[in-house]
């Protein structure tokens, strides 16, 4: 059984000492700032990505998985207690959980998200360890033509699950891609895009350029918006949920893992979407749908589990193939750069005390979520009373000695300080950054595969086109495209990410 | 002619200045040919296609109809983006606390409810709690004091 003895050789690193307190860390100070109002996973990591510098890479991928759910699980706390979605996959949630808060019953509307998503945790880890072997087997066949198509396609899919425009969009990631291409060609050794600037030779710094965008230019845009928080924190009532409550949610919590498992695998909308289509199964195939959103607790069970559930599994691409699904995972594959670890198929191979480990922690830190945060959940509620003009200038504060410290060079400040402007004026403009960070990571290696693919077939395209794989990523790539061009379901997509 | 979706619009020509600054940056760079690419042939190829995106959202935010873009507030933006400057331009010379306090004063003043008492308290637990956590426990290489 090699999944047993590859469990096996990730439990013997996720569980020495130093990886167990570096996972406990991470989750704790994941939800301890996830918590916090208008601070979401992407900027939680993003903030705390210098922590991870200075650890071995195994620590250091544990830490920030750590983190992530660590901040997704606070953002549902946020999501239930307050009303404010701490991210974009915990805004089913605010329906029933905020309407159970309301009733009295934040205690265990808050407790079957932890139970949920620690099931959907349990179930996703087992999950990857099953399925990225044969994945990375698979991947590791893969030419450069393969390689290309499938970054096109990934990139398409995220394009077609990010909100709003989706000429925007591309153009995002476009724009992205070029960002990514700034600095020393790999190949030829030419400078590109430095502007005779010394600081660019090695190109823009992607802890830089995610702050700004996730840290300082949300800060920015939240400064304008006028946030009403419906604080319900007065009667918590029992934390651990009735079994009756467990019950009730097992079948929910079921279907949402199920679900989200699967959706969070595809690039692009991850626990976002896992989150929303749970939501909206739960209210086809459950029994009296008409209690969803009057405080319905399958309505937290199902999306907290789906929403975990995909976050998990979005980390199968990104191990697999080194190509993420997301803006976390965007940073993960940063870390991993910044460690000098070529993510991709070969992780595993090269690196199985890292990979296998990464893992058993997950499985971990999930059990860590539900003893951490049940029993503390009085203190995450006095955070959530911390008022935002104390927290910004601390917000501003972390991504400046981050980026200034990831070089000890004062241009990445800079340059930080240019891309927190740039992200300002997007999302005022309604152009959505996860495209421009997904493209930004991915432009070095799609150039490389795409030059290495040409060389190969000798200038000629077609090569796209003869390889089987490469091609069915290309057809399905167009096929999205197309899909979305058709204006009834461009309306059923603007409907179902508007909800 | 009129704008009938002023966010498409300036989105539009957001894309086309950068797509025009890429065209005009890499003018240089050898193209090579598809089986031996050069420097320039991937840049070219996305700036090509970011400028023709630009357009084309130009273009149809005169014909289609969208919203209005939202007024900017200009003071928060550049008060915070001169200040992340200025920490980047004061660390070396003047250190983490002289710098970190410039920041946290300069970002908390900008916002709506600006108290200067409970700054200066958040100003000197930030710098405590930095100077702490990342010097002492991380040993990141920081200067703290005014380097003379």
């Amino acid at each position: 059984m090699d999944v047993i003895s590859n469990l096996g050789l990730g439990f013997s690193v996720a569980l020495t000492i130093q990886n167990i307190a570096y996972c406990f860390i991470g989750t704790l100070l994941g939800t301890l700032i996830g918590v916090l109002p208008g601070i979401g996973p992407v900027t939680t990591v993003a903030m705390l990505l210098p922590i991870s510098f200075t650890l071995p890479p195994e620590s250091a991928m544990i830490l920030l998985a750590g983190i992530y759910y660590g901040a997704q699980y606070g953002g549902s706390t946020t999501a239930i207690l307050i009303n404010i979605p701490g991210e974009a996959s915990s805004v089913v949630t605010t329906i029933d959980g905020h309407a159970m808060a309301r009733q009295g019953r934040a205690g265990p509307a808050l407790g079957i998200a932890a139970l949920g998503s620690f099931f959907a945790g349990c179930a996703a880890t087992l999950l990857i360890a099953l399925a990225a072997p044969p994945l990375a087997t698979i991947a590791l066949q893969f030419g450069p033509a393969e390689y290309f198509s499938l970054m096109v396609c990934g990139l398409i899919a995220a394009v077609v699950l990010a909100r709003g425009s989706l000429l925007k969009a591309i153009a995002m990631v476009v724009l992205g891609l070029l960002l990514g291409l700034v600095g020393t060609d790999m190949n030829s050794g030419a400078r590109r895009f430095n502007f005779g600037m010394t600081g660019l030779a090695d190109g823009i710094e992607f802890v830089a350029i995610s702050m700004a965008i996730y840290g300082i230019a949300e800060v920015v845009y939240n400064l304008e918006q006028k946030q009403v928080a419906d604080v319900v924190a007065g009667a918590l009532g029992r934390v651990w949920p009735s079994f009756a409550d467990v019950k009730q949610c097992a079948g929910s919590i079921l279907r949402g893992t199920c679900l989200g498992a699967v959706l969070g695998v595809l690039p692009g909308g991850g626990a976002l979407l896992a989150s929303f289509a749970a939501y909206t199964m739960e209210k086809k195939v459950a029994s009296a749908p008409r209690q969803f959103g009057n405080g319905d607790i399958r309505g937290v069970a199902a999306p907290e589990s789906a929403n975990n559930a995909g976050a998990q599994t979005s980390f199968i691409p990104m191990l697999t193939l080194g190509i993420p699904g997301n803006p976390t995972m965007a940073m993960m594959i940063g870390a991993l750069m910044i460690h000098g670890i070529a993510p991709g198929p070969r992780v595993m191979t090269d690196r199985p005390g890292l990979f296998w480990g990464l893992i058993a922690s997950m499985w971990l830190g999930n059990l860590m979520l539900v003893v951490l945060n049940l029993p503390m959940v009085g203190i995450w509620v006095r955070l959530l009373r911390v008022p935002y003009r104390l927290l910004y200038p601390a917000i501003i504060v972390f991504c400046c000695i981050g980026a200034y410290t990831i070089n000890n060079k004062a241009f990445d400040v800079f340059v930080m300080s240019f891309f927190a402007i740039f992200g300002y004026v997007a999302l005022k403009l309604d152009c959505e950054p996860a495209p421009l960070i997904l493209g930004f990571v991915l432009g070095p290696m799609m150039e490389e595969n795409l030059r290495r693919a040409l060389l190969i077939s000798r200038g000629d395209p077609i090569v796209f086109l003869q390889e089987p794989i490469s091609l069915a990523f290309l057809v399905l790539a167009a096929g999205l495209l197309v899909v979305l061009a058709v204006p009834a379901i461009r309306v059923r997509r603007e409907e179902a990410l508007k909800e | 002619m009129r704008i009938r979706a002023p966010k498409d619009f300036w989105s539009g020509v957001m894309f086309c200045g950068f797509a025009a600054i890429a065209l005009f940056a890499a003018r240089g760079y050898s193209f090579g040919s598809a089986g031996r690419m050069g420097p320039g042939y991937f840049p070219l190829l996305l700036a090509s296609l970011l400028g023709a995106l630009g357009v084309v959202l130009i273009g149809r935010s005169i014909l289609i109809g969208g919203e209005p873009v939202a007024r900017f507030r200009v003071l928060p933006l550049a008060v915070i983006a001169t200040a992340i400057c200025l920490f980047g331009v004061l660390i070396e010379p003047l250190g983490l606390i002289v710098s970190l306090a410039v920041l946290t004063l300069m970002s908390a003043w900008v916002g709506a409810q600006f108290r200067l008492t409970e700054t200066v308290a958040l100003a000197a637990a930030l710098v405590l709690f930095c100077v702490a956590v990342f010097v002492y426990a991380l040993g990141l290489p920081l200067n703290v004091w005014p380097s003379m």
